[in-house]
């Protein structure tokens, strides 16, 4: 088991860019691949892609984000990547359907976003599932799918 | 390959945290019971502990527990929700965040600081910004429907306790049963069935923790 403790840099920012690209080239870089779900815990027991088994251990004050280097030796690093949020995506037939699925979103603590009148749910489980929960106001009309958004 | 002067200039150095681990669930499911357990058999491992407990308007779960013999009063925080219980672990869990921080302060070696949600419904779920690690507790009185219901809790927990199966032949509730379709409904992630009185799978819990959050198992 690794233990990795810090967040010690980011693939992206310098000096790590230039390192990790090295490492990259010669098939050094292992990934640890978290989803959305995940990425706010600060611990967290997961395998890289090369079967590392990891034990993820952060300070409070750090936290997970897509191209966190954990791990930089000379001959190795791991780094961490985020999957993409799934989202729902639905509209809202008029104002008062709007309001309705607004308040609906609210109180089943959905995450979501907004893009112009299309209401994105993000995907904390199956898709099934938040179908289910819509169902009557599908049903009625008032709001439809408009597909997967990501 | 040459060596990289930044990995050499990496040093390591310890970084001490203690894990959070949330115990949420319907009220008298056992979640106080549970930790009433979980204490002894930890210290047993050497897993030094640290309890936030959150009750509506009273103090009731930290005094049960700093009167229990089982902790130094001390490691014990009461966190006073005045609200909805899922309010303060999950849309702002900034006081339970505060004594657990606290405790950590005061008590820098401790492993694990559990904290304990006030009783609940099926949707309660925990903010990851408070926790590493969530355990949400059903019990058999509740009825053996309880997994078929499908709440946030049951679903998105990390480990899911259906506790108090001494009970269950007296309720009319099939623990067997229980098991199985909870399994199914979170598709094959730990489900442990606990009796607190017989410290029946509490052994088996706290290795879900020590291997998931805790990291004593390498």
């Amino acid at each position: 088991m690794e233990v990795l403790d810090t967040v010690i840099g980011f693939a992206s920012d310098a000096p790590f860019d230039a390192e990790i690209h090295l490492l990259s080239h010669a098939g050094k870089v292992e990934y640890l691949d978290i989803s959305p779900n995940d990425v706010s815990r600060r611990r967290i027991r997961l395998s890289t892609d090369k079967g590392t088994d990891c034990a993820i251990a952060l300070a409070r004050e750090q936290r997970l984000a897509d191209g966190a280097v954990l791990k930089l030796e000379s001959d190795r690093a791991i780094v961490v990547r985020l999957s993409e949020q799934e989202w729902l995506a639905v509209s809202a037939c008029d104002q008062a359907a709007a309001l309705e699925l607004g308040y609906f979103a609210g109180n089943l603590h959905w995450k979501v976003r907004f893009d112009g009148t299309i209401l994105l749910i993000a995907l904390e489980g199956p898709m099934q599932t938040y179908l289910d929960r819509l169902e009557v106001i599908l049903a009625q009309g008032k709001v439809k799918v408009v597909g997967p958004n990501d | 390959m040459p060596k990289s002067s930044i990995a050499m200039e990496l040093t390591k150095t310890p970084n001490k945290t203690a894990a959070r681990v949330g115990i949420g669930g319907p009220v008298g499911s056992g979640k106080t019971a549970l930790i009433e357990q979980l204490i002894p058999a930890l210290a047993e491992r050497g897993i030094e502990v640290a309890v936030v407990t959150n009750d509506l308007v009273t103090k009731e779960d930290a005094l049960r527990l700093q009167r229990s013999g089982l902790i130094s009063p001390e490691r014990v925080l009461a966190v006073e929700a005045g609200a909805c219980p899922h309010t303060i672990i999950r849309e702002d869990p900034s006081l339970n965040i505060a004594a657990a921080d606290t405790l950590a302060q005061n008590f820098p070696q401790a492993d694990v600081i559990l904290i304990e949600s006030g009783g609940d419904n099926l949707a309660s779920t925990f903010s990851l910004d408070l926790v590493d690690y969530w355990i949400f507790v059903i019990d058999t009185g509740g009825g053996d429907d309880i997994p078929r219901k499908r709440g946030p809790g049951i679903i998105r927990s990390d480990l899911l306790v259906i506790n108090k199966i001494d009970i269950g032949p007296y309720v009319g509730a099939d623990v067997d049963s229980m098991q199985k379709e909870a399994s199914e409904i979170r598709e094959g992630r730990p489900v442990i069935l606990t009796d607190c009185k017989k410290q029946t799978g509490i052994k088996e819990l706290i290795d879900c923790l020590v291997h998931n959050v805790l990291f004593l198992d390498a």
